[in-house]
């Protein structure tokens, strides 16, 4: 006589491992190089000095956490450094002319909406692809800059409010550290809780399933570079503020970190996968090893090398070691 | 042919119900390619038409003519007695007629409940409300008795045949009165096959009409009450599924009715 079984469901922790690899691997390297550095140098693990390491992470993380949405619809922004230093040296020049620095700010917000809706537009309506469109604005944004500066740094002067941006402490924590934690905190709910998160996943999972049950897929798809831009004017903001001054220069090779946390976090290139709790992981990384390697006294020059090497071996450990379908408990006897 | 179109007119007016949707004399053409010449077809309501045809015979194109997705260039459809005009899948959707692609439109990405309230999401304040959604979702499936363990896995995980299960159960919450699905078992596995041909006659059974579009004859006999065979752009036959057979059908399929 034949017997039929069915399958016993399987370990729930073996399934969260399973979709969770990638975090728990960004998480694991994370400590790790936290341990690390700590046992290197007595003044890694200090408060103060890990309060630093947030406050200069802070322009990467805002613009990662929006980077987390370009990248979860399949898309890339490759312009965000050049628009950060665009958007830093018009701050500074329209301070300078006079302008009161809250309406400033609120310029360059909308500025960095526009910019991202401009390439939304040729990205989402025109279908050209978003490594192009980007690429473009990469070379135009960063030669607007240093038109309008001519290569100068331009200083921000009397405009105590605005320094207390990027300077200013509240309850001992600096404020840059904390407007970032704010927004990867809203990031992390709009991914996790709302329609719209909801939305830039399908449309990054399948464009066309989305369009078919009347998503406004369009739509969705160029506002990821809106949000983008606004996040970009917020870092460039914050730059300003804690150098007292805006330049041209500002931000070279922001985009490969932004991008390079985002990946290290666990988000796929291929859309439709996405992280914020990586990203927020996988940016505090990079700053770490970044911080640490200074405090080791190696040379600056060499710690591009190790950053890059390390985002290398930490992406390919994600690929090889952890995205697979893990088992617990004993195998079963055939 | 024109012997076996004649006949089934004879036939397929005895003791069926009134049609919920009418194609008459539906023309499409796609550059210098005749996709449709000229087809008359009939659906009613808790039954089951199956479509079959060779490949390009104009089965996928006559689909889409019903779902919204092609506008016929020439030719009447009329919704429940009435001449209905629509332009896109969404305004089919207005007068309840579903259609499941082949490639099912799930997002592999987004757990199962999502999938199934894509593009409709439920809210509470501005945040998804993810407890009632899975609530109505447990009820969606279990009233086609769809059995999926574990609602909020990723839809990527899943087999083939649970991906297709979630799909129709999907179009059959909108509460179609016309389901038209598009080769539903053509790339599962057998057990697979026989749970899809279960939920067809499930959804039948609420008195919806479906059109099943299938490669796989031995379905027909399963599910279908009436089979309709497409050739170069036209049907060539109807039939009863009681009044006909495989060796039949297939032949009508090749081109070779007119002498059987």
């Amino acid at each position: 006589m034949t017997t039929y079984t069915e399958r016993q469901r399987g370990s729930q922790l073996a399934d969260f491992v399973a979709e969770h690899a990638q975090v728990l691997s960004i998480a694991t390297f994370f400590v790790l190089c936290l341990a690390f550095f700590g046992l290197m140098n007595d003044n890694f693990l200090t408060l103060s000095n890990l309060l630093n390491v947030v406050r200069q992470a802070a322009p990467i993380l805002i613009v990662a956490v929006a980077m987390t949405l370009v990248i979860a619809t399949a898309g890339i922004d490759l312009s965000v450094g050049s628009m950060v230093a665009l958007i830093n040296a018009t701050a500074a020049i329209v301070i300078a002319a006079g302008v009161s620095w809250p309406l400033a700010i609120v310029l360059m917000l909308l500025m960095g909406a526009l910019i991202g809706g401009v390439q939304g537009w040729f990205i989402s309506y025109q279908g050209i692809p978003a490594f192009i469109v980007t690429l473009a604005g990469l070379s135009i944004l960063r030669g607007a800059a240093l038109f309008l500066t001519e290569g100068y740094s331009i200083p921000i002067r009397d405009a105590g409010g605005f320094f207390w941006l990027g300077r200013g402490e509240v309850l001992g924590l600096p404020v840059p550290a904390l407007l970032a934690v704010l927004v990867a905190v809203l990031g992390f709910v709009v991914m996790r809780k709302t329609a719209y998160g909801r939305q830039v996943i399908s449309v990054g999972s399948n464009m066309e399933a989305a369009r078919r049950v009347g998503m406004p897929a369009k739509r969705v798809l160029a506002s990821v570079y809106v949000v983008a831009g606004v996040a970009c004017a917020v870092a460039a903001i914050l730059l300003a503020a804690r150098l007292g001054s805006g330049s041209s220069n500002a931000a070279q090779g922001f985009e490969l970190q932004v991008i390079a946390a985002v990946v290290l976090g666990g988000t796929a290139l291929q859309g439709g996968k996405a992280s914020m709790l990586g990203t927020v992981l996988g940016t505090m990384t990079i700053a770490v090893i970044g911080n640490g390697l200074i405090l080791m006294h190696i040379s600056p020059f060499f710690t591009q090398i190790v950053t890059g090497t390390i985002i290398l071996i930490a992406i390919w450990m994600n690929t090889r070691l952890f995205d697979r379908r893990w088992r617990w408990g004993k195998k079963k006897a055939a | 042919m024109s012997a076996a179109a004649a006949s089934f007119s004879a036939e397929s007016d005895v003791g069926a119900p009134a049609p919920i949707l009418s194609l008459r004399d539906i023309h499409k053409t796609f550059g210098s390619h005749q996709a449709l010449r000229g087809v008359n077809l009939d659906i009613r309501p808790g039954e089951c038409l199956g479509l079959i045809g060779d490949n390009a015979a104009g089965k996928s194109t006559l689909s889409k003519v019903i779902a919204g997705t092609y506008v016929p260039d020439d030719g009447v459809i009329e919704m429940e007695g009435r001449r209905a005009h629509y332009a896109s899948p969404l305004e089919a959707r207005d007068l309840h007629i579903e259609m499941v692609y082949q490639d099912l439109a799930l997002c592999n990405h987004v757990d199962v409940v999502g999938n199934l309230f894509l593009g409709r999401e439920l809210k509470r304040g501005p945040f998804l409300d993810q407890k009632r959604m899975l609530a109505e979702a447990e009820k969606m499936l279990a009233a086609l008795e769809i059995r999926i363990p574990r609602l909020t896995a990723k839809v990527a995980n899943l087999s083939g045949g649970q991906r297709q299960a979630i799909a129709i159960a999907r179009a059959a919450s909108f509460q179609p009165k016309v389901l038209i699905m598009d080769e539903p078992t053509s790339a599962l596995a057998v057990a697979e096959v026989e749970a899809v041909l279960e939920l067809i006659n499930r959804v039948k059974a609420r008195g919806v009409a479906v059109v099943l579009i299938t490669h796989r004859m031995q379905d027909l006999f399963r599910v279908c009450d009436r089979i309709a065979v497409m050739y170069e752009g036209t049907k060539v036959a109807e039939r009863l599924i009681g009044d006909t057979n495989l060796q039949e059908l297939v032949d009508l399929v090749v081109g070779k009715g007119g002498e059987a």
